[in-house]
């Protein structure tokens, strides 16, 4: 028993308030980091910690949106009518394992994502602007080695150059997306990847990359390096040879902690210096205002929620009758713009806000977040107002609604309630407006949800689109452009718009492009294309030992991931 | 005796075959679409479904799909698991030592523990020690694995202080584990103690320890509870028995008896019991582990199952069922081994 005693008491010796040191920064997550290879990211998580061991060739300094500095280049050209891409690279850089950056590790990069370009990546972008395709050489015939080895090269003087096939004014901001890091030709050649030669090339299209080697021994130029990773556990380091300034935190672990209780206590008793958090009113409840806790709220989101209306329902489980007799709506419900605008009249702007982000939320005037060039927040936006709604539906199909009435059938993702609440919103408006109008609102797995989007069956849908990159193609091309993402879900289509829509598409002048976007944001608002949902604003927390660049609303980037290296502890 | 172990270890590949046929068939219930899904994680990934789908070949015939599997697992390769983000031999030999530890910390205890309250329990029968154990059981059956393990964390870790929190080391011993060298980890068994303590690296060993604390107690308090009833109610009929009344007509004292002749026989049940235990806590403490951040085989199978990852789910579950027909193989020598009566054959 005594034995028993003083092991015991060996065991809880030490194990209260062990703060971390300054030197090191503690994160804890609930979930894993999928991949560390750049090619293969398309997550937040990854690329949080690519960003750290990796460097683009360019990115945003500061909150800036619309600028971009130099990285691992120096400086660029644009020259060809914005075709053509001349890169200066970064002299005297060396990668973690002592490789020393050229040339020929960018182009090997490029190359790399575009011969394996996975189904999981996010190299779709990267390819459509530099092949014209989204589609690796494995799915897509059309694209070969020349048009590959055309698109990047590097010249006689050492300068990488891209060679687009038409303008792509988004090129450069797609370049800062961290999955388009570069890496080392030599080393990962090594680990038995891609030979970087056309030989092997149509082997490695289309590859699943996750687990590469690369992800497991990654190597980049940045400002961390990875000392060890096991099943929960990822240590950093900071990389003695880095060429920029040196950072001041020597030390960077990263655990799994998937049980949100536990990574609270860990902030809350100095074990971690930041968490992934909850909802806001979880966050809200359990972290505010508490000993040790610097909250910052009111932070720029760069998502845009929205319900489109379809204009073209294909799934017959969806329109009941599919007339306007009162036990239905036709296909085409949605082509009237008197529906439309009832529609966006009958939402509830001001409650769903309350109600899901409790009034931290804004509606926006377009689908494109406030924070992105071509914004314009004098566009105007839809309130709510059940008198203008029911004027609406009474001019909507020569009365034919207000006479006769509809069954909607509208699904929502599964055990998504932000999505379940916008649409019972609606629902109780509508049927409120006229008891004959009726909408049943159903769950959907996300599989079956994804398939019949793509497939155009659903009447009405609530999305939510995230950006890949900051450039407001990103958005108004996905949302109004008819052959936009939405556009197989939505059907959705005016001439006007997509006229507007191509302009923009291929100009780099930035004054012309964000007039373009205004008129876009104007008709879609006459159109009532879409029911814009109020977006949440964005906070974060983290311990109050911690500052830095990042953290604060002056520094906050919405679209880069936080840089350890810009980080102090005290 | 031979016989019958070479006879059991030759069950394991009809085993093998069965479990993968029917989990890879389940599979089959889902659409492609369906097992597609958890690939996609964005909004934008949705028009890449196909792609997916083509990638994995998830419209294959069944044959095509089952025979894609086997070839590789018969090469040794049992494929790439999305939730660990690592190969399936891999995360087996980075996680399963560390499920191990955490079994060998709790199974004794555990064993221990509820003999001891069992006999306890019975030789009390009715009285005041008999019913407080039976609270300690009650408890130990009705309350949630979740729920113990949250109160614990709060009160030991969070008010209190006397724990560490979830993990398996303190944030600075971390760097003390392993070289800086990328994979270059000084790692013998996959036990963390062990290994510390065959470094000397004592405060390695210890941290460790400290860091079951919480899970080892939690298995403790829930899985002690089944051995203490069956325990108690064995020693209540044995104690019962024609021979343990010849035993005390003899004169003999009842501590006697009741270690001797009443106790030894009550364990018998007890070696089954505890072959099952030892399984469950082999195929990893699922809730245990992941509430504790614990990195053991049951928090990855936990990821598999709702990320739909199938080669994940395939090891995990061929791992399992090697475990099982090994460990009952051993429990069933055992039971031969303290029961003259069992005869192999």
């Amino acid at each position: 028993m005594k034995k028993l005693l003083v092991l015991s008491s060996l065991l809880f010796a030490g194990a209260a308030l062990a703060a971390t040191p300054a030197d090191t920064y503690v994160i804890q997550s609930a979930g894993d980091i999928p991949t560390l290879d750049p090619e293969s990211a398309y997550d937040t998580a990854s690329s949080g910690i690519i960003a750290n061991l990796y460097e683009t060739l360019v990115s945003y300094p500061g909150a800036s949106l619309t600028k971009l500095e130099p990285r691992l280049a120096t400086k660029w050209s644009i020259t060809n009518n914005g075709k053509t891409y001349t890169f200066d690279l970064r002299k005297n850089v060396k990668f973690h394992n002592g490789d020393t950056f050229t040339c020929a590790d960018a182009e090997y990069t490029f190359r790399r994502n575009l011969v394996i370009n996975g189904g999981e990546s996010g190299q779709w972008f990267l390819s459509e602007g530099l092949l014209g395709t989204p589609s690796n050489g494995k799915d897509d015939k059309s694209v070969t080695w020349a048009k590959i080895s055309n698109a990047v090269k590097c010249n006689a003087a050492g300068q990488l150059v891209f060679t687009l096939p038409k303008v792509d004014p988004a090129f450069l901001a797609k370049l800062a997306f961290p999955g388009q890091a570069i890496v080392s030709k030599e080393y990962t050649t090594k680990l038995n990847d891609w030979s970087g030669t056309e030989k092997d090339w149509q082997s490695w299209a289309g590859k699943e990359m996750q687990g590469s080697d690369l992800s497991k021994k990654p190597n980049g130029t940045g400002p961390y390096r990875m000392v060890r990773q096991d099943a929960n556990t990822m240590l950093f380091t900071a990389f003695d040879g880095y060429w920029g300034k040196k950072p001041s935190i020597k030390n960077v672990i990263r655990q799994k902690v998937p049980e949100l209780a536990a990574r609270q206590q860990a902030l809350l008793r100095g074990d971690a210096d930041r968490i992934e958090g909850a909802s806001r009113t979880v966050d809200e409840a359990q972290i505010k205002g508490k000993p040790g806790i610097t909250w910052v709220d009111d932070l720029p989101n760069t998502s845009a929620p929205a319900i489109f209306m379809n204009w073209n329902i294909k799934g017959k489980d969806y329109i009941g009758s599919g007339k306007l007799d009162g036990k239905g709506i036709p296909a085409n419900f949605f082509t009237d713009v008197n529906v439309r605008r009832a529609f966006s009249y009958a939402f509830n702007y001001d409650q769903f806000a309350q109600d899901v982000y409790k009034g931290k939320a804004t509606q926006r005037t377009m689908a494109l977040p406030d924070s992105f060039p071509g914004y314009n927040a004098k566009v105007k936006k839809y309130e709510f107002d059940p008198k203008k709604a029911a004027e609406a539906f009474k001019k909507a199909w020569g009365g034919d609604v207000w006479k006769n009435g509809f069954v909607l059938n509208a699904a929502y993702r599964a055990n998504t309630p932000t999505s379940q609440i916008a649409l019972e919103i609606l629902k109780k408006n509508v049927e409120a407006i006229n008891p004959k109008f009726k909408i049943n609102i159903q769950p959907k797995q996300w599989s079956d949800l994804l398939k019949e989007r793509n497939a155009g069956e659903l009447p009405m849908l609530f999305i939510g689109w995230a950006p890949d990159y900051a450039d407001p193609d990103n958005f108004i091309n996905t949302f109004y452009g008819s052959s936009g993402f939405y556009a197989s879900g939505s059907a959705i289509k005016d001439a006007q718009i997509d006229a507007w829509n191509e302009q923009a598409r291929t100009s780099v002048n930035a004054t012309i492009r964000n007039n373009l976007y205004t008129k876009i944001g104007n008709r879609a608002y006459d159109q009532a294309l879409y029911i814009l949902m109020p977006a949440p604003v964005a906070w974060i927390f983290y311990s109050d030992r911690l500052s830095g660049e990042g953290l604060t609303k002056a520094t906050y980037n919405p679209m880069t991931d936080l840089e350890w290296s810009g980080l102090t502890k005290k | 005796m031979l016989n019958f172990v070479i006879r059991r270890l030759a069950q394991i590949p009809l085993v093998m075959l069965v479990l993968s046929l029917i989990v890879i068939g389940l599979t089959q219930l889902l659409t492609p679409e369906q097992r597609a899904a958890p690939y996609i994680r964005s909004e934008q990934q949705a028009t890449r479904m196909e792609a997916i789908i083509n990638q994995y070949g998830l419209r294959d015939p069944f044959p095509q799909q089952y025979a894609r599997w086997a070839s590789s697992t018969l090469k040794g390769d049992l494929g790439f698991s999305r939730a660990s983000g690592k190969d399936v031999n891999e995360t087996i030999k980075e996680r399963l030592p560390a499920t191990v530890e955490l079994t060998l910390v709790t199974a004794i205890p555990i064993l221990l523990f509820g003999i001891w309250m069992g006999t306890l329990a019975a030789l009390h029968k009715d009285r005041f020690l008999d019913q407080l154990i039976r609270v300690f059981v009650t408890i130990g059956y009705s309350v949630p694995t979740f729920v113990l393990g949250i109160v614990l964390l709060a009160v030991f870790y969070a008010y209190l202080g006397w724990a560490p929190g979830p993990g398996r080391l303190e944030t600075m011993n971390e760097f003390l584990v392993g070289d800086y060298d990328l994979g270059g980890a000084k790692r013998i068994t996959g036990m963390l103690s062990l290994d510390a303590a065959l470094h000397g690296e004592w405060k390695i060993t210890f941290d460790v320890l400290r860091h079951m604390m919480l899970p080892a107690l939690t298995l403790i308090t829930v899985l002690s509870a089944s051995i203490v009833l069956v325990m108690r109610n064995n020693m209540l009929e044995v104690l019962n028995s024609d021979y343990v009344r010849t035993a005390r007509a003899k004169g003999l004292a009842e501590r006697i008896v009741n270690r001797k002749h009443a106790r030894r026989n009550a364990l018998l049940p007890i070696v089954t019991q505890g072959g099952l235990l030892v399984i469950g806590l082999l195929g990893g403490s699922i809730i245990t582990e992941t509430i504790f951040a614990y990195p053991g085989i049951g928090q990855w199978f936990v990821q598999s199952a709702q990320q739909l990852d199938l080669a994940g789910v395939m090891g995990f579950t061929l791992l399992s069922a090697l475990l099982v027909v090994v460990m009952s193989t051993v429990v069933d020598i055992l039971y031969g081994l303290v029961d003259p009566r069992v005869r192999f054959d």
